[in-house]
């Protein structure tokens, strides 16, 4: 018997299920999930079931049309412009250990580094990631010398020049970062991950050489500075959709449809809730029950 | 190596570990199961220290490859910095194990504190410090007024500028209210939908690796 075809229908009753076991366990308080985390679990399986449903579509050859991010585009801009220049590409990721709730961050910029890298074999350039993180030293040589074989330019690769571990030290990889963006020359400067007061120190040191730039992270407090002073900027998510971009799998790609249902659930549940206001019911308490 | 051992496995301690920490999260479950996957435990924040420990060394090699070979090629930009690079290095390195030999935390020995104290902090300061002149150059290259939101953009950052000095004050009044203002509404306004997006971003990032999607951070691919 082939399972295969039958996998989106038996996700749809897994889903059934367990929304029907949060729905008994909310309303006779059968202490099965714990409380204030209902609304929570609900979203997760709603989530997840459109994301599965989105990528099993895909799977069977149907077109799930996938919004455009200008930044993700603009990095094979970049990365023509630096090789025109004759100039490197500069990547980084951030810095310090990947035990942290950064982790996701770390993973979506290997997979930026992969598109990245893909694109530097493609036009012969040089490419140069700094990195603070000791774990991935391993997963960044793998992922740029496979790009570069692949790519039919394995003279390109040197693993000593393009991958350079720093340091973990906040201010110690800034510095380290900034030197390499000048020394090196930087045509094309891309800082994707988790990032701290460092960022600002990362896109003056690439405006100063007059450097083609995109970053992106998904801490909050630094995107107004990759907005303002990076060419091009990843924006929150955007960053973990970049990351399925560079896969180039359509599979992959449609799971970024998930996210759009997500925004979409969240602004019906806004507006519901301003209608609610002025009659004195406020949504978000029910929510959080 | 097989692709098994390579791809195959790492796929499957990741999203068994993703739906543990899911079901744990929201499902009443055993206590003693349910701990050992929280920080009271410390199971898995145990493993995490060991791997990072080793992963620093590797990553002492990995700086230690880079200069060397910079100063086997003679970059004479480069190799006084290199240099220095190695001889702190190592220095730092013998101080520890000497720290160790003799039974005491390593960042109590009293070289190693002084060279912290007195050669790291200070640098780190610096380059802590250095970030004033860089967020007013790029303030001087973005507050523009070359179009529309761009005139709005200078127009706020001049009343958060204000809000936040005692000249404001001393001008107008509400100069602090209306910082308080832009904060607590526009700002927050603004910063929830990125907030969400960001889980929703992080939740297909889950769903694609439990799927086995999401490869491109196990590095090779054969």
């Amino acid at each position: 018997m082939d399972f295969g075809k039958y996998k989106t229908w038996i996700a749809l009753v897994i889903f059934i299920l367990l929304l029907i076991l949060a729905a008994v366990s909310y309303q006779w308080e059968l202490k099965v999930i714990f409380s204030g985390r209902y609304v929570p679990f609900v979203l997760l399986l709603v989530l997840s079931f459109a994301g599965y449903y989105f990528i099993s579509r895909a799977t069977e050859g149907k077109p799930i049309p996938v919004r455009k991010i200008a930044a993700f585009d603009a990095i094979e801009e970049g990365i023509a412009r630096a090789v025109e220049m004759g100039r490197t590409v500069h990547f980084t990721l951030g810095y310090g250990p990947i035990s942290t709730v950064n982790a996701p961050q770390y993973l979506a910029g290997l997979g930026v580094l992969s598109h990245v890298a893909k694109l530097c074999a493609k036009y012969g350039a040089q490419l140069v990631s700094t990195l603070g993180v000791p774990e991935l030293i391993a997963a960044e040589e793998e992922i740029i010398r496979d790009a570069y074989y692949s790519g039919g330019k394995p003279e390109l690769y040197n693993v000593t020049y393009n991958v350079r571990y720093l340091t973990d030290q906040q201010f110690a990889y800034a510095s380290a970062v900034q030197a390499t963006i000048q020394r090196e020359n930087a045509g094309a400067n891309i800082v994707v991950g988790p990032f701290w007061a460092e960022s600002l120190i990362f896109m003056e040191a690439g405006a100063a050489i007059d450097s083609f730039q995109v970053a992106g992270t998904a801490r909050e407090t630094q995107i107004p500075f990759f907005v303002l002073a990076a060419d091009y900027a990843f924006i929150g998510e955007e960053i973990f959709a970049a990351g399925a971009m560079a896969s180039g799998d359509v599979e992959t790609l449609a799971s970024i449809r998930g996210q759009d249902i997500g925004k979409l659930v969240s602004w019906i549940l806004i507006v519901v809730g301003l209608i609610l206001l002025p009659i004195g019911v406020k949504l978000a308490e029910y929510l959080v029950k | 190596m097989s692709v098994v051992v390579r791809r195959n496995l790492p796929q499957i301690i990741v999203a068994l570990i993703i739906v543990l920490m899911v079901l744990f999260y929201f499902f009443y479950i055993n206590a003693d199961v349910s701990k050992t996957f929280t920080t009271a435990d410390k199971a898995l924040s145990d493993w995490a220290i060991v791997i990072t420990a080793i992963a620093a060394i590797v990553g002492g090699i990995d700086i230690l490859r880079y200069h060397v070979n910079q100063i086997r090629k003679r970059e004479m930009r480069q190799i006084i910095f290199s240099c220095i690079v190695i001889v702190m290095e190592i220095i730092m390195v013998l101080l520890a194990c000497y720290a160790l030999s003799s039974g005491i935390a390593i960042t109590t020995q009293p070289n190693f504190a002084w060279l912290y104290t007195y050669l790291y902090a200070p640098a780190d300061a610096a380059m802590y410090s250095i970030l004033v002149f860089y967020i007013a150059s790029a303030s001087y290259r973005t507050f523009r007024a070359r179009n529309p939101p761009a005139i709005l953009l200078l127009i706020v950052a001049i009343i958060v500028m204000l809000g936040n000095t005692s000249l404001g004050a001393m001008i107008w009044e509400g100069f602090l209210p209306l910082r308080d203002w832009i904060y607590n509404v526009p700002n927050t306004a603004a910063f929830r939908p990125i907030t969400m997006g960001i889980g929703f971003g992080l939740i297909m990032l889950g769903l694609r690796l439990i799927v086995g999607k999401e490869t491109t951070w196990m590095g090779r691919r054969e």
